[in-house]
């Protein structure tokens, strides 16, 4: 019968423990406290609260406002989340076997959206599609979103692909596979992860984009972030905080269903 | 001679395109009236009741823009298509929207009917555009915190307000602006001694600064400020809801701030602008947002009910009351002022 391997637990494994805790909590009380301001009846933000009231919540679920800001920002974050990973996976796969002259500077310039302030881009995004006569359309808003979330998945990508074992690929073609079809039944599923976390990462950051919004968009068209924005300049109260929770857990809820699909632990690989 | 098939074929068809072409017949002749607007309150209202109003009325329809920063976004669009067609904001954005020619320097009577009605301060030389409602500039305070009502501007420097008492992030907030002359009022020669305001703004220190009224107003509610400058509609929209907040108006005098309209010189639909800012300027249109969010009517001619009356500025004598600033001068020197204060009060 063998023994359990069981780790001693000494005084750095205590401190281990602690510095994780401790991380922990300074990432999740903001959270925490979002919540409680949620919770408290009151028409302001304060602390303490005073009670436990849903009132905010209705509030946010009762606004035609905020639900039409909430479906707009969700249908676009879902349309980024498409492109960003059909557009930055297929960059990626360019940029790891293409044999591209320039490569460094090539990724450097797909990274360059991440490297410029937002608001700036977003500013230039307005003049420029003034400049050509489209207006600010929807789908204006998701490209510009993608612009800045593309890179997100070109780096998951990428790290994937730069542990990836070529002999597998060549082992399918060698037994016949057609190179579309060593992609698609090799390839694909072996860079999935690394996609599929990129996706996570950009489905949030357009979801929560607001710089780059803060110019594109048009009257009753509005993101969740821009109109928190302009609500917060009038109505600074607990509605806020409802949203920021919903939106917490939106993004929570997109995370949980993409570990169902693809599996948390294929994340702790990148 | 036709038979009775090709007359009906024909008499489908015509119909059949009259019904697919009656949309875009009907939209050729709805125009559409680009203007931008607070939200909160304001918003609501207007969103609910102005402008469904206005659009039956005119037969157009109204984009109102309620998503700031307007000014960026009207000098980004091209002169002759602007964003905007009518631009409301308050008198400060409005000056500077006219050196760049965004803006028309004058509304007057013949382009818009009532601007006959409208008190002086209204169409003023310190007016660009024509301003439809304002507010005084004051002192908002808690009545449950043993202050005494404030009756000076010079009370917000009383020491037991250290910490507790508000102000704005002077560079994008025209009460912040109008704060800072009127220090240079009280404490030196005038409205323009700015090293007199500059020596008073230090003075107020340790100050808690937002760069909204709506922030000034929840500061206060929440009692984590327990006076601040505010304009009485913040203050006053909380009646009957037995908030322990009231307003002073100081004895050296009220700020103006003004909610103005303008209209774009490249509006494509400058008329029905000059209708929407006409509309905005009639007894009952007044009356309704006056009475909503507590602002002072620019039209003479508007009679409130009296709890309104009482507190707002609703008489040629009331009205004389407002200190209006020189914005033209203030924003010709604005970055000097935007650095200064930035330094005062970060330290």
């Amino acid at each position: 019968m063998s023994v359990p391997n069981k780790q001693p637990f000494d005084a750095g494994r205590a401190a281990y423990l602690t510095l994780n805790f401790a991380l922990l909590f300074f990432l999740l009380a903001p959270i925490a406290i979002v919540l409680i301001f949620a919770l408290n009846p009151t028409p302001y933000i304060s602390f303490p609260p005073v009670g436990v009231s849903l009132r905010w919540f209705e509030k946010f679920f009762g606004s035609a406002e905020f639900m039409n800001a909430l479906w707009l920002s969700l249908w676009v974050a879902g349309c980024v989340l498409v492109l960003s990973i059909v557009i930055g996976g297929a960059s990626a796969l360019a940029l790891a076997r293409g044999n591209l002259p320039a490569r460094a500077f090539l990724t450097a310039f797909f990274m360059s959206p991440l490297m410029l302030p937002a608001i700036l881009t977003g500013l230039a995004l307005f003049q420029s599609y003034l400049l050509i006569g489209i207006g600010r359309p929807v789908w204006g808003l998701i490209m510009a979103h993608t612009l800045v979330a593309v890179p997100y998945v070109i780096r998951t990508t990428l790290a994937v692909l730069h542990n990836f074992d070529r002999r597998i690929e060549e082992a399918a073609a060698v037994l016949g596979a057609s190179p579309v079809r060593v992609f698609f039944e090799v390839t694909l599923p072996l860079i999935r992860p690394g996609v599929f976390a990129g996706g996570v990462f950009a489905f949030i950051v357009s979801f929560d984009q607001f710089p780059v919004s803060l110019f594109l968009v048009v009257p009753k068209g509005e993101t969740l972030p821009v109109v928190l924005f302009n609500y917060m300049k009038f109505d600074l109260d607990g509605a806020i905080a409802a949203a920021s929770m919903v939106s917490i857990l939106l993004a929570l809820s997109v995370v949980l269903v993409l570990e169902g699909l693809i599996g948390l632990k294929a994340y702790v690989k990148l | 001679m036709i038979s009775r098939r090709k007359a009906l074929q024909a008499g489908a068809g015509l119909a059949a395109a009259t019904a697919l072409g009656a949309p875009s017949i009907l939209h050729a002749e709805t125009a559409t009236l680009k203007i931008t607007t607070w939200g909160g309150k304001w918003g609501d209202i207007m969103k609910a009741t102005v402008l469904p109003a206005f659009e039956k009325e005119f037969k157009c329809t109204v984009s109102a823009d309620q998503a700031f920063p307007f000014m960026p976004k009207l000098q980004t669009s091209s002169k002759n298509d602007p964003l905007y067609d009518v631009f409301h904001t308050n008198s400060n954005e409005q000056w500077s929207a006219l050196i760049e020619g965004l803006v028309m320097p004058k509304i007057t009577a013949k382009e818009v009917p009532n601007v006959a009605d409208v008190y002086p301060y209204a169409v003023s030389d310190k007016i660009v555009g024509v301003s439809i409602f304002t507010s005084a500039i004051g002192l908002g305070f808690r009545t449950d915190k043993g202050l005494t009502q404030p009756t000076s501007w010079k009370d917000l420097a009383d020491p037991k307000l250290a910490g507790v008492r508000g102000g704005y992030i002077i560079p994008v907030n025209s009460l912040g602006q109008c704060h800072l002359m009127m220090l240079g009022k009280i404490y030196g020669k005038g409205l323009t001694d700015l090293d007199a305001a500059y020596k008073a703004l230090e003075q107020l220190k340790p100050i808690k600064l937002v760069d909204f009224t709506g922030q000034m107003e929840k500061m206060l509610l929440s009692g984590e400020v327990i006076e601040g400058v505010i304009h009485d509609s913040g203050v006053y929209r909380y009646d009957g809801q037995n908030q322990p907040v009231d307003f002073a108006s100081p004895s050296e005098g009220v700020m103006a701030l003004e909610q103005v309209l303008n209209v774009t010189p490249g509006s494509k639909v400058k008329e029905l602008a000059f209708g929407y800012i006409n509309y905005m300027l009639q007894p009952d249109v007044q009356k309704m947002l006056a009475e909503a969010v507590w602002y002072s009517p620019a039209n003479k001619k508007v009679k409130l009910d009296a709890k309104y009356d009482a507190k707002l500025l609703t008489t040629e004598a009331k009205v004389a009351t407002l200190i209006q600033p020189d914005w033209k001068w203030y924003n010709e020197r604005k970055d000097d002022i935007d650095a200064r204060v930035t330094k005062i009060l970060k330290s």
